[in-house]
């Protein structure tokens, strides 16, 4: 019977027929806008094409059907209660919307369709009974493990039904008050169709449609509105209709249908913004958005807000109070001062001079004093450095103000007198211009004549130098070693001497008494001679003087060893 | 609190790591001298000094959370930015003990000389105050200080 009257309809529309698979539609907003299906193609423009030859039986049929008053339709609905129980609710709303015409049955079919399982929840206390609802709100409860539905709620049931009802609201409220919910079992079901299916078919039962208040009000709200679109009364441009002006662009832009739903599927979205975020996804982005503004981690969290500029940034929300993002801040700004920090140590030192003396070869003139100079840059980094003192800057200042007013033979001669100086290994052939030796480049002589004749003076001096010796090809750490080795032979070559004056010493000694012991003999020996001659006083003189003799030879002898 | 030693043109150039902080610390300073600086209209007599405690405590806080929390910061700049003023080593001490963790005023912890000999009322916890009671105390404005809060 309904398809019938679908049928019928279909060539309702009283002005010209729209061109095949063009079908006419209402935007929330009460623009009416055409959709071929076939195409994809969407437009606000009425197409027109070469007019169809409309059967007039059908026309007029279609024209008295459009006057058949609200009950009429309905009361066909209830007939098919039993038939198409699960579609009485909606049989109510196209019912009254056949004033419209040829739409509302697009809208019906399209409903029929789409009215599938959404949400799956288990029923507390009854566990594999579970409570589906579907895309218009309805609700059946399912047994997986038998295989059975039912529309209306048996009553064993009704108890976990409500208490599952309870919980939900609890949950939608907890929500509201911006807490984080914990979404336990909500799962949006993607049932094929078969499965629906035989879902609908196998129970005829009476649709129990709700028994809890608010989603009662829900309901009637929904259908409310959806009258009044169809009615063409002047409605409120709220969100739901920014929606679908987008879902609209979309279709202009050449999308396919399927990726932006139909316009009832606005209920479904709104689970989409409940994708949680993990603690790591949350912290990675409050980062993110730190980095991405450049903020100086050595700022206070406090100028930070003052400031205000991170307030506009979605990424800031992310963290609902204020001390998680205090936290969050202090996490990060202590681990990008730590990168910092080694990426300081990392690079190599320049002497503070150099850029100095640079800045002052630029901008130090005899016409400023030191004061006025110190003010009129007192911002540039090369005046703030604090590695350099006040004092050191002024000097060099003065010194460089008073060099400016030499001659410039003096200067040239200062310069070359300067080039001379720097060691073969540091300035060669092979120097480049761009990266002399630090020493030339702190050096005052280097900035007092005007930096083109200064740097031809050098290209040619250094041209003029011969290649680069071996040993500076040697990197820091080998010449380093280089000295340290140098040191060490060094050292060992003193300890060297050292021990040679000792052996040398020792060597002088051994000789002294080997000829003292020689003088000794050659003593002892005379004095033998000498007793062999025996004379008058006879052998006890001779006597004494041996005794004499033995006794200093062995205290000698003890002196020795 | 005694005023920031000016490191000009005969001292020796500051530690390490003093340019990093240097802008802050100079927001601090401008923001101190504004507050030096500011009109006493319509303000009560002991409001006049809470600014000057308040950022003397943020400035203090920052050079403690820049050496003991994120560890940014060398010994030697931490002692020499003590040295010269610019955080209160007796404030920073308290901060170290257990239950002074978020003082915000040495005067606040004086028992001596106040009219029933106690600690201020910023240092009582929050919970121990009757429900919708702010304060701000007297010495330094501080809305409470208490550890546990």
């Amino acid at each position: 019977m309904l398809k019938s009257t679908h049928k019928q309809v279909q060539f309702a529309p009283a002005q010209d027929a729209l061109p095949d698979g063009w079908t006419e539609h209402k935007a929330p907003t009460g623009h009416t806008y055409y959709y071929n299906a076939s195409t994809g193609q969407s437009t606000y423009q009425r197409p027109v094409s070469a007019p169809e030859p409309v059967q007039p039986g059908a026309a007029t049929h279609s024209t008295e059907h459009n006057y058949i008053p609200l009950g009429f339709d309905s009361q066909q609905n209830l007939q098919h209660v039993d038939r198409f129980s699960q579609t009485s609710f909606r049989g109510g709303i196209s019912g009254r919307g056949n004033y419209r015409g040829g739409r509302d049955f697009q809208d019906r079919r399209r409903q029929q369709a789409d009215d599938r399982p959404k949400h799956k929840s288990a029923i507390p206390g009854y566990t594999p009974w579970v409570l589906v609802k579907t895309k218009m709100k309805r609700r059946f409860v399912y047994n997986p493990d038998t295989n059975e539905s039912f529309w209306r709620i048996p009553e064993d049931l009704m108890k976990g039904v409500v208490e599952l009802e309870r919980i939900e609201r609890e949950r939608k409220e907890r929500r509201q008050r911006g807490e984080p919910s914990d979404d336990e079992g909500e799962k949006v079901l993607t049932f094929d169709n078969k499965n629906s299916r035989h879902e609908d078919s196998e129970e005829y039962e009476e649709v129990e449609i709700t028994e809890e208040e608010d989603s009662e009000d829900d309901r009637t709200s929904k259908k409310q509105r959806t009258i009044g679109d169809m009615e063409d009364q002047p409605v409120e441009f709220d969100e739901d209709d920014i929606a679908y002006q987008l879902k609209m662009m979309g279709q202009d832009y050449g999308l396919d249908p399927a990726e932006y739903g139909n316009p009832y599927e606005e209920e479904l979205e709104e689970g989409a913004e409940g994708i949680p975020l993990t603690e790591d996804d949350t912290k990675a982005l409050f980062r993110d958005m730190l980095d991405d503004y450049g903020i100086n981690p050595y700022t206070p969290w406090e100028t930070l807000i003052e400031e205000g500029r991170i307030l506009q940034d979605d990424r800031y929300t992310v963290y609902t109070n204020m001390k998680a993002r205090k936290d969050a801040w202090s996490d990060w700004s202590k681990d990008k001062m730590q990168i910092l920090k080694q990426q300081r140590e990392k690079q190599a030192k320049q002497d503070p001079r150099i850029p100095y003396l640079e800045f002052l070869q630029n901008h130090a003139s005899p016409k400023l004093f030191w004061a006025e100079f110190k003010r009129k840059y007192r911002k540039e980094p090369e005046m703030r450095d604090s590695k350099l003192s006040d004092k050191d800057r002024e000097k060099w200042y003065r010194e460089h103000i008073s060099r400016l007013k030499l001659s410039s033979s003096t200067l040239k001669s200062d310069l070359t007198a300067l080039l001379k100086a720097a060691p073969l290994s540091a300035l060669n052939r092979s120097t480049q211009l761009g990266a002399l030796p630090s020493s030339i480049l702190s050096d005052i002589r280097y900035i007092s004549l005007p930096a083109l004749t200064r740097d031809s003076l050098v290209q040619t001096w250094i041209s003029t130098l011969p290649p680069a010796p071996e040993t500076s090809e040697l990197n820091a750490e080998e010449s380093e070693e280089a000295s340290k080795r140098r040191a060490d032979r060094e050292r060992r070559e003193k300890a060297l001497a050292a021990r040679e004056k000792l052996v040398e010493e020792q060597k002088r000694r051994q000789q002294k008494e080997l000829s003292y012991g020689r003088g000794r003999m050659r003593e002892e020996e005379r004095e033998l001679a000498r007793a062999n001659q025996v004379t008058k006083t006879g052998l006890k003189g001779h006597f004494q003087d041996a005794d004499e003799d033995i006794q200093a030879a062995g205290g000698r002898g003890v002196e020795e060893t | 609190m005694p005023p920031i030693r000016s490191h000009g043109r005969n001292k020796k150039p500051p530690p390490d790591g003093f340019d990093d902080i240097e802008d802050t610390l100079l927001e601090f300073s401008n923001k101190m001298k504004d507050a030096e600086n500011a009109s006493h209209e319509g303000k009560k007599r002991h409001e006049m000094i809470w600014p000057i405690f308040q950022i003397t405590h943020q400035r203090s806080r920052y050079i403690y959370d820049l050496y003991y929390e994120k560890e940014a910061i060398s010994k030697q700049l931490y002692d020499w930015l003590l040295k010269q003023g610019y955080a209160d080593a007796n404030l920073i001490a308290k901060w170290k003990k257990q239950g002074y963790e978020k003082l915000c005023c040495l005067r606040c912890i004086q028992t001596k000389e106040t009219n029933f000999s106690a600690t201020c009322i910023c240092r009582v916890p929050k919970d121990q105050l009757q429900e919708n009671q702010t304060i701000e105390c007297v010495s330094c404005g501080c809305r409470g200080c208490a550890s546990s809060d």
